[in-house]
């Protein structure tokens, strides 16, 4: 049985404090993409990934850096031991900076160079062909990692090829490192680039579940091409002094900060 | 008797075919140049695992990682200078998760000496085996591709095997080719221990035979496997000889001559190391045997100097 969309949210609530928890513990981290990408990893993983099958589909997190999203899911799902949760960044810990599927194989890809993750993707999408297994490979890329070349190589692949099964989200929250990702080297019209690229491509509000889990299920009943979900999204999604800073791409969480973020996630979604 | 020679890239298709026959789950990732590299001989024998990715070698590496995820034994096959430099960061990646990833170089050092520097990967060997996790190959004759395919198939892991588009000397190998293994290929005694990858075969026995008939007593090693190297028999030969002379198809620094450097240096025994190949310099167009005769690889040059010493 599914979630529904309040069961979701209260999911995402949780993760959300995790990611915070995690980096405050572990003394720095990646905040702002990690909260901006949770909500669509959530319904991902919840819809469309099933740890129990031989044969699964597959989360590939090119955007490495947002890993606490996927260490909070795959903490819930049971995969790493409230005990590990605190040693994210640190030695001794599975829980490395950027997914490393040799510590936790259940991230599926080791990532944290950007730009690859796309590729491992589509090796992924066209090994699954080969076995003639119909699951799905999704791939989370970040805006300002579409300015990687390798991202290019691998969307002129899929669209090559055809790769129905391969389902990406583009996690757009607007801004690099330091700024609007558009003003350091514009990546826009991405859905016209896809659409030429033979794929499929649609714009959706990445934080709404209606519309994630919408999108998905167009995806998988696509035959005959690869599918880009366009999701705009707010970097520090939640938490209301990092939301659209680009200061929290990545960042050291005071004492101080940490209390006002497990506040304003406490009252998330309360009126 | 005459010597008869051959390119050992003529035998890549071959062993992956013979290696399909075992492992069915082996697939081939081509960069539009499987003709070159001969990967074209798996591609007619098994298109539905025959993958042509276009001039796009960094993302290769990278879908190879997540075909293996998926189960395959993914061999990309491809120029030396472009599965390991062009392609390196996702190689390292590959190598950090432990993929069960395979990477074929053909035209390794100066073997493709028309095209000139940009294409002589005189670093592969330096710059792979540097790499934690990986293994590093270096096939000196026709059994010895056909053996490194199958033993790639069976490290879960990945390889690199560094496969000669130049001549190399047709001939037995005395053993089966496994892994962290060297090859004593001839021995009359220990004046001096030549060592020689896969590649160099044909100037490392040019030095054998030039020094023999000047009366000299030396031994001849092929590498075979550069990582793991064979510690066991270097460190036997330490012991009997005062000399030791690399010979690479590559630059001295950091491939055969750098692993022989660093395993000597850990013995109490002084011994001396001689290391023939490219000396830290970029090389030029030319004819193949040409550019290796001026850059280092020349093997008359070499038995000179090396008689210069005894």
């Amino acid at each position: 049985m599914l979630l529904n969309i309040a069961e979701l949210s209260v999911k995402s609530q949780e993760y959300r404090k995790l990611i915070i928890k995690m980096i405050y513990d572990g003394g720095a981290g990646h905040p702002g993409g990690a909260l901006s990408c949770i909500d669509f990893l959530n319904v991902i993983y919840q819809d469309e990934v099933d740890f129990s099958k031989k044969y699964r589909s597959r989360v590939v997190l090119s955007k490495g850096h947002a890993v606490p999203a996927q260490y909070a899911i795959l903490h819930d799902l049971g995969f790493i031991a409230e005990s590990e949760m605190k040693g994210f960044r640190n030695i001794d810990s599975r829980l490395e900076g950027h997914p490393h599927a040799l510590s936790i194989p259940q991230t599926d890809a080791t990532t944290g160079l950007l730009g690859q993750g796309l590729s491992i993707g589509v090796g992924m999408a066209m090994g699954k062909n080969i076995k003639k297994d119909d699951s799905q490979v999704f791939v989370i890329l970040g805006d300002g990692e579409m300015q990687e070349g390798q991202i290019w190589e691998a969307i002129m692949e899929a669209g090559h090829y055809g790769l129905s099964n391969l389902v990406v989200f583009v996690d757009k929250n607007g801004l690099s490192s330091h700024c609007k990702a558009c003003e350091q080297m514009n990546i826009d019209p991405l859905d016209e680039k896809f659409k030429a690229f033979n794929w499929n491509a649609t714009e959706i509000d990445g934080h709404d579940f209606d519309a994630i889990r919408s999108a998905i299920n167009n995806a998988k009943s696509e035959e005959h091409k690869p599918t880009v979900i366009i999701a705009n999204t707010v970097k520090g999604k939640g938490v209301s002094f990092m939301e659209n800073n680009p200061q929290w791409h990545s960042g050291v969480i005071s004492d101080a900060e940490y209390e006002i973020a497990m506040q304003d996630l406490a009252t998330m979604g309360v009126e | 008797m005459d010597q008869k020679y051959i390119s050992l890239r003529d035998y890549v298709g071959k062993a992956l075919n013979a290696a399909k026959e075992e492992f069915p789950n082996i697939t081939v990732i081509d960069s539009d140049l499987d003709t070159s590299t001969r990967a074209h001989d798996f591609a007619v024998e098994h298109p539905e695992s025959f993958v042509e990715l276009g001039i796009a070698e960094s993302s290769a590496v990278s879908l190879a990682m997540g075909m293996a995820q998926e189960g395959m034994i993914p061999f990309y096959v491809n120029f030396a200078i472009f599965v390991t430099g062009t392609s390196w960061t996702q190689l390292r990646q590959a190598c950090y998760e432990n993929a069960n990833v395979k990477i074929l170089g053909t035209h390794p050092g100066m073997d493709d000496g028309p095209d000139g520097a940009s294409h002589h990967a005189n670093e592969d060997l330096a710059i792979t085996r540097v790499i934690p996790n990986i293994t590093v190959l270096v096939p000196s004759n026709e059994k010895e591709v056909m053996q490194a395919v199958k033993l790639a198939c069976e490290i879960d892991g990945p390889v690199y095997i560094r496969v000669a588009r130049d001549l190399v000397p047709e001939r037995e190998s005395k053993n089966v080719f496994v892994s962290g293994k060297a090859e004593i290929v001839e021995s009359v005694g220990y004046d001096v221990v030549l060592v020689y990858e896969g590649t160099a075969a044909k100037q490392a026995h040019e030095v054998y035979d030039g020094l023999t008939n000047a009366g000299k007593k030396p031994t001849l090693v092929n590498i075979r496997s550069l990582k793991p190297i064979d510690k066991t028999l270097i460190k036997e030969m330490a012991k009997k000889t005062e000399r030791f002379a690399t010979i690479e198809n590559h630059t001295v620094i950091g491939g055969l001559g750098g692993a022989i450097a660093e395993e000597l240096s850990s013995f109490s025994n002084p011994v001396k190391l001689m290391r023939f190949g490219v000396q830290d310099e970029f090389t030029e167009s030319g004819k193949t045997a040409d550019v290796k005769k001026k850059y280092g690889l020349d093997s008359e040059m070499i038995v000179s100097s090396i008689l210069d010493e005894l």
